[in-house]
């Protein structure tokens, strides 16, 4: 063994480096290769920074940037001008995102007319183009990067929304309702004689010649022509109760509330801790079931449906086993944020709590350190990955559940929607990607590393969407999804200044290469000692298990002035790596993505189905039908039985009406209505052929437009004039 | 609102209605007049549909047919001659979680009333329209009506009636929006019974002519089709009606049409040689009147004097 591949197996396998071979990465500002392009993010378009829509239409609630400043461009930079207007109108989303990555904070309004202001000054054009294009600015809200705090803005926004949306259709609701009782209560009191004094009807009448009515005669007059009866005392007892229930809830700020109608302020709703949320929807669960109980009878009152003999004592019991999902879907939802930090002892099993009862509370946890140490000093380098574990406990608990980095939110903000939307509890983890330990990088930057490396995937788990997992999880923004690793071009120059394309796979390792503390399990191999026996990282983790350590794997990182480093690492990397690779697949499996027992099945049919085509072919060409055929004449299927003809049984001699084609035309019915009368259906039918002549069945018969009464033979041959009436009867046997 | 459990609790307690109890007065028709088959097909539909009394209204004008509300107990306006519709607009317009029907004649509908008429057509609003179209004034004791075939003896044309019948179905078919355009006869009960039915479940502005019997003033009218199944012809489609075997077995000149297909629809509506029954045209997009228009404003006591009071001072001096 060459001593310096002594060295790196020596690094590789108890991560001790040999002063003179390695050197520590500590203070060189290394990071992964791919990472070269990405040092100033506000000379990039992508799809940061977000401006949350104040008014939004279609629940776009949120809007890129450069999606915005797209669709201004697309409508206006068309003509002979276009190219310019495009330019100067980019430029200036340069400087929004100048401003921001300075700290800057505000409107898109606002942000856009600071970072016009320099830029018009210096140039006529460019003033003519902004101006063109601030004209086209129809949308605008709060413009937000990937920061810290971006999450729970961003969700704190999304919610907002949604409870907006909520208390819109709630208060159209509710305002009919206390409408419709008032409605009630008005009918009455217009129909009482209280209601029908001469000022009253003064009064009703409105403006116009007052002086040409006498409205003291009219008064006298009404009250005596009162038929209708007033409102019983009970109904009206309780149609005043339901409308003080409705105009005292608190759940929603209301805009119908009558003025002078004590009302205490609406409830909030959102919680930085679980307990507070819990204890707050616990307290107002009496309150809750009485707006739901009100509702439900005031829907009946107003319909004219409410039965006390009925009603009462299902209502007395409504809401003893608390309410069910739609039930609550008309109430806000609860909303708390809280940092991973702050979820243990107490808070954490009131979480568990919350999930396990499906409560209406959406909970946001964002974890900054998903690198946090655990049992390292015991020799193993394992991750706690608590809001990893977080997700997956949720998603056994079959509540909706959402893992994403802040860099992903954006490409999630329909399932973002949907979770908000659902009935039941729903679980944020977010990783903000803002931590000390990676100072330096964006938090984007390191937001999108932790989920392309596998560490941090995104996915969505919506129990509302099916009852499969096909349905219900969904792991698409992840990038190239179906790969172990996403693998992404390189393109450097080697030392003979040659521009090499190398396709690098970005793993754990990567990710891990970024976080300060971790720096002592790498270590950079100077140039000069670049040889074979260091291999890419991604070829030691695709190679199973350790075997002979003949090569040693290395990362491309790249320094401060991007010149390309190889950096060995340890093999407690090596063997974390795996495990997360182990973690992702999995996920995968559960996505439908290289599944296991479908690959199973797939691979056994297969097999089935070649050795039936190699038999097949085997076999003399000969094909032989009879079988086949005799098989089928062998099992002859019994003949439809011809549904009874119930006229084929019938004696002629009965009388009988062929009913379903009866046109309830009364012809027979008034002739007699002994013999003749109407079935459930209004068609007519023979009850009693004996209530009769002979001679009335005949005339019947006569009679019917649709001629189906059949008159039969006579019951009494003693009737009178029995052969003429045979004859007549003859055409309808 | 929905309320799941507490609706299904609810639901329960809902009573079943039966004929009878749709059922108002005695019908003051002649015996054998074909109207009673109508009110008992329509009978049926309102019990097995189960449509509250209390949230169903039939609209008429003026006539033997026109009496319909009266015999129905159920919300009823009978209004004046000609002008059913109008009235029956304004009650959707106004109410419109009400099931509205229309019973006219065709003096009522396709005389004094046929501009109203061709409006309502246009209009698509969602209402269930039957036309009584026994070919003559029958209240009035015998009049030719535009629908009376060439050559009716009537009191006003005593030497036979000069003009062409006008053809309520081709006419229906011509206008803007008609979404829904259907033939029965009344005295075959099971395909009247389903016809009446297809017309109350489209939503828009369902209109059946109803080739109705008035054995008072015209009695041989249609006694030849009746004694001859075959002068019937029956229509039927996958996304129309389909044929019970029982009819089938009686009635077996059957065609298949297309619902969907409006120029085949005017030439079946055209036929002189047979009587189609069954569902000529019906499009479902067609959106209706209420519903482009509706108003979410809430209509309280006061937004309901301001609106009036506006209305009126457009007219003070
Ligand atoms: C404005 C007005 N004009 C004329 C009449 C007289 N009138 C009453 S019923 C009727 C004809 C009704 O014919 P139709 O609509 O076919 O009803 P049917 O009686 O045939 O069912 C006429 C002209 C009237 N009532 N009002
Ligand atoms: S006469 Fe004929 S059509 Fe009329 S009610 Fe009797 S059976 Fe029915
Ligand atoms: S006159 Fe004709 S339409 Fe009127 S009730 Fe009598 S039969 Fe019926
Ligand atoms: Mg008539």
């Amino acid at each position: 063994m060459e001593a310096d591949l002594q060295a790196y197996v020596a690094f590789y396998l108890t991560g001790k480096k040999q002063p003179t071979q390695v050197d520590g990465i500590d203070g060189l500002k290394l990071r992964p290769a791919l990472f070269s392009g990405f040092r100033d993010l506000t000379r990039l378009r992508y799809d940061y920074p977000l401006v949350l829509i104040d008014d939004p239409v279609d629940e776009r609630y949120v809007e890129s940037l450069s999606g915005l400043i797209d669709a201004i461009l697309d409508k206006l930079a068309q003509g002979a001008d276009g190219e310019r207007i495009r330019k100067n109108v980019l430029r200036l989303e340069q400087g929004i995102r100048t401003l921001l990555s300075t700290g800057r904070s505000g409107l898109f309004s606002e942000l856009w007319d600071q970072a016009a202001a320099p830029l018009i000054k210096a140039d006529k054009l460019m003033a003519d183009s902004l101006a063109r294009a601030r004209a086209n600015l129809k949308t605008d809200g709060e413009v937000i990067d990937c920061t810290g705090n971006l999450a729970f803005r961003l969700l704190g926004h999304a919610w907002g929304m949604t409870q907006m949306q909520r208390a819109r259709r709630f208060n159209a609701d509710i305002n009919r309702l206390i409408l419709k009782l008032s409605d009630i209560i008005q009918a009455d009191f217009i129909n009482s004689d209280a209601g029908k004094t001469a000022e009253n009807l003064r009064h009703a009448f409105g403006s116009g010649p007052l002086d040409n009515f006498n409205f003291d005669a009219m008064s006298r007059i009404l009250k005596k022509v009162s038929a209708r009866e007033n409102l019983p005392k009970r109904r009206r007892q309780r149609v005043l109760d339901l409308i003080s229930t409705l105009q005292s809830q608190q759940f929603f700020p209301t805009t119908g509330s009558k003025a002078g109608v004590p009302g205490s302020p609406p409830y909030s709703f959102a919680f930085d801790t679980c307990s507070d949320a819990l204890k707050a929807y616990r307290e107002r669960i009496p309150k809750a079931i009485e707006l739901a109980r009100a509702i439900a009878m005031a829907e009946l009152e107003i319909k004219g449906e409410y039965s006390e003999a009925k009603h009462d004592a299902l209502f007395e019991s409504f809401g003893e086993n608390g309410l069910d999902t739609e039930e609550l879907a008309i109430f806000p939802d609860y909303l708390v944020r809280i940092n991973a930090t702050s979820l243990s002892g107490p808070e954490q099993s009131t979480l568990t709590e919350i999930l396990s009862a499906d409560l209406p509370i959406k909970i946001v946890v964002q974890t900054d350190d998903i690198l946090e140490k655990s049992l390292i000093e015991h020799g193993h380098l394992t991750f706690t990955l608590r809001s990893k574990q977080l997700a997956r406990m949720s998603m056994g608990m079959g509540i909706f559940v959402l893992q994403a980095p802040a860099s992903s939110l954006y490409r999630m903000r329909q399932p973002i929607q949907r979770g908000l939307d659902y009935a039941g509890s729903a679980l944020f983890s977010i990783y903000s990607g803002d931590s000390p330990n990676t100072a330096g990088i964006a938090p984007y930057l390191v937001g999108a590393a932790a989920c392309e490396s596998r560490l941090f995937p995104a996915f969505s788990f919506n129990p509302s969407a099916g009852r499969d997992w096909a349905a219900r999880f969904t792991l698409l923004t992840n990038p190239q999804v179906s790969n172990d690793w996403p693998v992404h071009e390189v393109i450097y120059q080697d030392e003979r200044i040659q521009t090499v394309t190398d396709p690098v796979p970005f793993t754990l390792i990567d990710f891990v290469a970024c976080d300060a503390r971790y720096s002592k399990h790498f270590a950079r191999v100077p140039r000069t000692n670049w040889s074979a026996c260091l291999t890419p990282v991604a070829t030691t983790l695709a190679a199973e298990g350790r075997g002979q350590v003949e090569t040693v794997p290395y990362l491309m990182m790249v320094d401060g002035e991007n010149r390309l480093q190889k950096v060995i690492v340890d093999e407690k990397l090596i063997r974390e790596a795996r495990r997360c690779r182990t973690m992702w697949n999995s996920l995968q499996e559960l996505g439908g993505i290289h599944n296991s027992h479908a690959e199973r099945l797939l691979a056994s049919e297969k097999k089935l189905w070649q050795e039936s085509a190699s038999q097949a072919e085997a076999v003399p060409a000969k094909t032989d039908a009879a079988p086949a055929s005799a098989a089928v004449t062998a099992s002859p299927t019994p003949a439809p039985a011809t549904g009874a003809e119930s006229e084929a049984e019938r004696s002629p001699d009965e009388a009988y009406i062929e009913t379903p084609r009866c046109s309830s035309c009364n012809e027979c019915i008034q002739l007699n209505s002994k013999m003749f009368a109407y079935d459930g259906n209004k068609q007519a039918v023979i009850v009693d052929a004996s209530a009769g002549t002979y001679a009335q069945l005949v005339e019947a018969a006569e009679n019917c437009p649709v001629a189906i009464i059949h008159p039969g033979k006579p019951r009494n041959l003693n009737e009178a004039g029995l052969d003429e009436l045979l004859k007549r009867a003859e055409v309808f046997m | 609102m929905k309320f799941s459990a507490t609706e299904c609790l609810l639901e329960l307690y809902e009573e079943k209605l039966e004929l009878e109890d749709y059922q108002s007065g005695v019908p003051r028709w002649c015996n054998g007049c074909g109207d009673n088959a109508i009110l008992t097909a329509i009978q049926r539909l309102c019990r097995d549909e189960g449509l509250r009394p209390e949230k169903t209204v039939f609209v008429s004008g003026i006539g033997c047919s026109s009496r319909f509300p009266h015999y129905m107990k159920t919300y009823g306006f009978h209004g004046i001659h000609g002008r059913a519709f109008p009235v029956a607009e304004g009650v959707k317009m106004a109410r419109p979680d009400l099931t509205v029907f229309v019973n006219t004649g065709d003096g009522d509908c396709c005389s004094i009333g046929a501009a109203h008429w061709i409006h309502a057509i246009r209009y698509n609003m969602n209402l269930t329209v039957f036309l009584h179209d026994n070919q003559i004034y029958g209240l009035t004791k015998k009049q030719a009506s535009p629908t009376s075939p060439i050559g009716t003896r009537s009191n006003t044309t005593p030497r036979g009636s000069y003009l062409d019948a006008l053809n309520p179905l081709t006419v229906t078919l011509g206008v803007a929006n008609a979404s829904f355009v259907a033939q029965a006869v009344d005295w075959i009960p099971e395909s009247l019974f389903e016809i009446v039915k297809a017309a109350y479940h489209h939503k828009g502005f369902s209109f059946v002519r109803i080739l109705q019997r008035c054995p008072e003033w015209l009695p041989k009218l249609h006694e030849a089709d009746m004694q001859e199944p075959d002068s019937v012809q029956l229509l039927h489609h996958e996304n129309a009606l389909q044929l019970s075997p029982g009819l089938s077995k009686v009635y077996k000149n059957q065609l298949r049409h297309d619902p969907l297909d409006m120029n085949r629809a005017r030439e079946i509506a055209s036929s002189t040689d047979v009587v189609p029954v069954g569902i000529l045209y019906q499009n479902r997009e067609i959106p209706c009147y209420e519903d482009t228009r509706r108003s979410t404003v809430l209509r309280t006591s006061d937004t309901v004097r301001k609106g009036f009071e506006a209305e009126l001072d457009k007219y003070s001096v």
